[in-house]
């Protein structure tokens, strides 16, 4: 029996769905044909030579089965059965390849756009900062004049004071908007370090709740043994800002609080206002995104804050919580363990 | 003497401004509009604070960093950088590159003003 016709071969053949072909390398004579290719290409391929003059071990053939025109791609190497060397020729319907050569330019093209979506949200967010830093600092320059004239009255100082509130408003949703994009489109890159949750709040303490017109300030206090938690520094600082950022804005007649307690395996964070607290129903979808409680009429925000602040804390392998009750006040309780489980 | 800054900032709209504000609180005020610009002027005035944008044409802020702490005329002076950039990364590489401080963009002149106050004494 010829090596070709072992039922070994015939069988394995066969049992490829792809056209395969078995060439004789030096006349170029089809020796063998699976049923794949014989279905496709029609049974006068065996015996015959080969109808395309292979390129760098790649050819095409042409098929006219099913009335319907089709070409197929053979990618060819050198094989031995039996110690005979042959051809042995793969193909691939050239409709399946090029279907995926779209597929594949189409997924390219949408991750360009993707990236091309967080560069410009990412660009023109810090374009917009400069004009608003430059109103920011012609109010505070107004202000100055008219308190070095002597002519700051109650009417001036209150209409300043709300330009100036709102440009940081406008600040701040930039900033969301910047972040959400990066997380949607995927670019937050994650960098845990050991860090100290204290020295965070001390920062944001100083830096952003402190010296307020309205004299609130940020009551902390700390409990168990102080450890250092696994967290990206920069997400953590955005969470707490934003928990802090939200007490202040809802607690407006108490301080509002943040307690940090060291427990054995983890580290609790919870913040309180004292304010209109959160109705009963909207609670499952606070952390969905653009979802703001029903009762915040005439209260700014974007409803992206809290979306943030989870994702944050998930990334970090943390867990957020929260507890309300109307007209008492919500405490948000954020866990971090020191060890990844 | 009333202290001498040196404003490094493209965008006129703002650094006139600032200019402005910070001649109301008794300081003399240079401007430069980009780093090459700001480290000809400093040399030249040897400024007791630089204020310096970090995204401008010609030579940016870190550049203006690296050129000031290799040069023994201006290594003492500090430089204070105004970002728009508020990344912990651009920050951090201010910090590492010899910023005496960072201001976010906008500000608020009381925290800016309490930045330099701290940096000069």
């Amino acid at each position: 029996m010829k090596p070709l016709h072992s039922i070994k071969v015939n069988h394995l053949l066969n049992g490829i769905k792809a056209p395969v072909l078995i060439i004789n390398p030096s006349a170029m004579i089809v020796e063998k044909a699976n049923e794949a290719a014989i279905a496709q290409l029609g049974d006068s391929l065996t015996g015959n030579p080969l109808q395309a003059n292979p390129h760098n071990d790649s050819f095409t053939l042409t098929s006219a089965a099913n009335g319907r025109k089709q070409h197929i791609d053979f990618k060819s190497s050198r094989v031995h059965i039996n110690r005979k060397a042959y051809l042995l020729a793969i193909g691939q319907p050239i409709e399946k390849q090029h279907a995926l050569k779209l597929q594949l330019l189409h997924l390219e093209k949408e991750r360009s756009l993707q990236e091309m979506k967080a560069n410009f949200i990412s660009m023109t967010s810090h374009e917009f900062r400069t004009p608003l830093t430059a109103i920011a600092t012609a109010v505070d320059l107004l202000e100055a004049r008219l308190q070095r004239d002597g002519s700051m009255d109650e009417f001036y100082s209150r209409n300043i004071g709300k330009i100036s509130h709102e440009i940081f408003n406008l600040n701040t949703m930039l900033d969301e908007i910047l972040t959400l994009s990066k997380i949607v489109s995927n670019n937050y890159e994650l960098n845990r370090t050991p860090v100290d949750i204290r020295k965070v709040i001390d920062y944001l303490k100083y830096q952003y709740f402190s010296e307020r017109k309205d004299e609130r300030t940020l009551d902390v206090s700390i409990t168990g043994e102080p450890r250092k938690v696994l967290a990206d520094k920069d997400q953590l600082s955005k969470i707490l800002t934003n928990l802090i950022g939200n007490a202040f804005k809802y607690s407006v007649k108490k301080n509002p609080s943040i307690k940090l307690r060291y427990h054995k395996h983890k580290c609790v964070i919870k913040v309180f206002d004292y304010g209109i607290g959160i109705p009963a129903r909207d609670i499952p979808h606070l952390f969905n995104s653009f979802y703001r409680g029903s009762n915040v009429d005439g209260i700014e925000g974007t409803g992206l804050g809290l979306a943030i602040v989870k994702t944050f804390v998930e990334m970090n392998r943390g867990k957020i919580e929260v507890s309300s009750e109307e007209n008492k006040g919500t405490t948000f309780t954020i866990t971090f363990r020191y060890k990844d489980e | 003497m009333n202290s001498t800054i040196l404003l490094i900032e493209d965008k006129t709209s703002l650094s006139d401004t600032l200019k402005t504000l910070l001649e109301l609180h008794e300081y003399n005020v240079l401007l430069a509009e980009n780093g090459e610009d700001g480290v000809r002027q400093a040399r030249l005035s040897l400024p007791q604070l630089v204020i310096s944008d970090i995204y401008m044409p010609v030579m940016n802020g870190y550049e203006l960093l690296e050129i000031f702490r290799k040069d023994s005329t201006l290594r003492h002076i500090p430089v204070l950088m105004l970002t728009a950039k508020t990344g912990i990364e651009e920050i951090n590489k201010a910090m590492k590159n010899g910023a005496a401080g960072y201001v976010t963009k906008p500000f608020l002149f009381k925290n800016l003003h309490a930045t330099i106050r701290k940096i000069l004494i």
